[in-house]
């Protein structure tokens, strides 16, 4: 590389020189010479910028790695924060608009074919046990996870934040992109992280908990009492993915 | 009188208030011409480009995207950023989490979700939900009743409601634009009294909704929210007499011609096909009041400010200007004092000494 740079230099005194000269051919002929050597450099520069390949495009299907981060977070989750795990941990391949379908599509498998698949991505519900909007889990999870009371977004969100801390401590080299996933969780956990510094797993996962324990129990009762009226209430089909008395507007809430 | 409103409007579906409208309507409650547009649910920036004279207003696409983004930002993970901000501003529990999010009902119960959830909490007290997500208050204006969507209420330990109001413009080194901070109080304080109003309705006392407003903005340059408590006490006490005072818009109607309306029969399109000279001429039959304050609210502002000035009204001056130019009927009047060609009338004097005295200053310093 340096060498290379020492010759652009020589090579442009030297055209410098012939044109002053007024030797045009010899002029020329540098002149060549120089932009090859440019674009060699153009060359040398563009390898040294892209070390690591380009991320390959990953084999899996859009549901298995959507179920690859639902089973790092352990609770129903957004896709927006499905994304923000897959970005950081996983492929780096899902976008937000392919979510669109996802859940309608898994529906209708269901219902044509029941548990022929060994999972299915469902709805969480609420304790209307309609679908609540916007939210993904999976159908082999405990009925009690699946569904929600009114505390349990935040306690959904502080297991999640454990779970990640739980994922990235086990890493030896942790993905930047991880710990800034981390870092804007725990910013929302109090005394788990400082300012704007980068968050640390093990004081993070402690703060989490011990804000865990204030809600665990009440959140785990009112789960347990929608999910009893799931299982009482609703056949198979609804009890993944909501009940049907909502059903014209599960398109919408998707 | 409902059939009145619709021959007015034509047959076209009548457009909703929201908060926005209903804090612009309060702003100029003496303007008959808005409050019958506005009561008969006309298209006012449809009806004023057809005339020819669209408002230089609206908010654009990049300022709703950016505000939505912002909201979502506050809102994620079950309002985490939002608990946050209330329990560093208010001292929140770190046991109060609880989260509704009145949407999962479904557009066509959203209301009486709503009335349901808020009757339970004010019922229960400590151990009911924090977090409303996405509730829909309804507020009566002028005989109609109108829907408002706050963008979350928040319960408080003390009992107390609080409105949350998540705007994107930003907080700078612990400022704001005055103007837009203005704005958003006059916004949440009809969320406040559409509340009040609900929990009136449903016999619980009004005042556990706390007129201490929960303001959250970006901080400084980045994209971090952070939350201030505004007093709307003051705005609240303006737009409640403002809605009382109203002229109410049946006495309104009664008063105008028959037959008139603004109608701008569109085709199978939406394209208005009556002439803009019609239009224009059932819309100078309402009488409006002008006032340069219009330019920021008030679709129609353009049309009544060319109005006013053909018609050489002292309203385009300002309020204050107007008001203190009482018995002096228009322009025109008020420059024949100034210069002297008029002679003051009875209970002029005093005004056309203070112009006269204007009209000299003026003179030595630019003559």
């Amino acid at each position: 590389m340096d060498a290379l740079e020492r010759r652009i230099a020589d090579l442009r005194a030297e055209v410098r020189r012939a044109v002053k000269a007024r030797e045009h051919s010899l002029a020329r002929s540098l002149r060549g010479e120089l932009r090859r050597m440019e674009h060699e450099w153009d060359r040398a520069v563009g390898a040294e910028e892209l070390p690591a390949p380009e991320p390959e495009a990953p084999l899996l299907p859009i549901r298995e790695q959507v179920h690859q981060a639902l089973a790092l977070l352990g609770v129903p989750a957004a896709p927006k924060l499905i994304v923000a795990v897959n970005d950081a941990f996983f492929s780096r391949a899902l976008r937000g608009s392919q979510f669109t379908s996802l859940r309608r599509d898994e529906e209708r498998s269901f219902r044509s074919d029941p548990y022929a698949r060994p999972y299915y991505l469902c709805s969480a519900l609420t304790d209307r046990l309609s679908p609540a909007r916007g939210l993904l889990a999976v159908s082999t999870w405990a009925p009690e996870l699946r569904v929600l009371g009114p505390l349990s977004p935040r306690v959904d969100f502080l297991t999640s934040a454990v779970r990640v801390a739980e994922h990235l401590a086990r890493l030896p080299e942790p993905p930047p992109g991880a710990v800034r996933l981390l870092t804007r969780m725990a910013q929302n956990i109090p005394g788990a992280a400082e300012g704007f510094a980068p968050a640390d797993p093990v004081t993070a996962i402690r703060a989490a908990r011990a804000e865990l324990e204030v809600h665990r129990a009440a959140d785990a009762a009112q789960r347990a009492e929608v999910a009893a009226r799931a299982g009482r209430l609703l056949p198979d089909v609804e009890r993944l993915f909501g009940a049907a008395a909502l059903g014209a507007l599960r398109g919408a809430a998707c | 009188m409902r059939g009145r409103l619709d021959e007015l409007r034509g047959p076209v579906p009548p457009r909703a208030h929201d908060a926005r409208a209903i804090a612009a309507l309060a702003a100029n409650p003496g303007c008959a011409r808005r409050a019958v547009l506005d009561a008969a649910g006309v298209d006012k920036d449809l009806t004023a480009r057809h005339v020819g004279f669209p408002a230089p207003f609206g908010q654009s696409q990049f300022a709703i995207t950016r505000g939505n983004v912002f909201e979502a930002l506050v809102k994620e993970n079950g309002c985490a950023e939002l608990l946050r901000l209330l329990r560093e501003l208010l001292g929140l529990p770190i046991a109060q989490v609880g989260y509704q999010d009145v949407e999962s009902v479904g557009s066509h119960l959203r209301h009486s979700h709503t009335r349901a959830l808020i009757d339970r909490a004010a019922r229960e007290g400590d151990d009911a939900a924090v977090f409303y997500d996405h509730p829909l208050l309804s507020l009566r204006i002028a005989g109609q009743t109108s829907y408002l969507e706050p963008d979350v209420v928040a319960f408080q330990v003390g009992g107390r409601f609080h409105i949350v109001e998540i705007k994107s413009f930003a907080v700078i080194d612990g400022q704001a634009e005055p103007e837009k901070v203005a704005a958003a109080a006059r916004q949440a304080a009809v969320y406040v009294l559409a509340l009040r109003a609900l929990l009136a309705d449903l016999g619980h006392d009004p005042e556990r909704v706390s007129h201490d407003v929960v303001l959250v903005c970006p901080e400084n340059f980045a994209n971090r929210p952070v939350a201030t408590l505004v007093d709307v006490r003051r705005q609240l006490a303006v737009l409640r007499r403002q809605l009382d005072r109203m002229t109410r818009v049946d006495h309104l109607v009664e008063e105008l011609p028959p037959g008139i309306t603004f109608d701008l029969a569109p085709d199978s399109e939406g394209t208005p096909t009556r002439p803009a000279r019609e239009v224009a001429g059932a819309l100078r039959q309402v009488p409006a009041r002008y006032a340069p304050d219009c330019l920021s609210t008030c679709d129609m502002c353009m049309f009544c400010r060319d109005e006013a000035r053909c018609g050489g009204s002292t309203d385009q001056l300002g309020r204050q200007v107007r008001d203190q130019l009482g018995g002096v009927l228009g322009v025109d009047e008020a420059l024949a004092l100034a210069e002297g060609a008029a002679e003051p009338a009875e209970g002029q004097e005093e005004i056309a000494q203070l112009l006269r005295l204007a009209h000299r200053l003026r003179e030595e310093c630019l003559g």
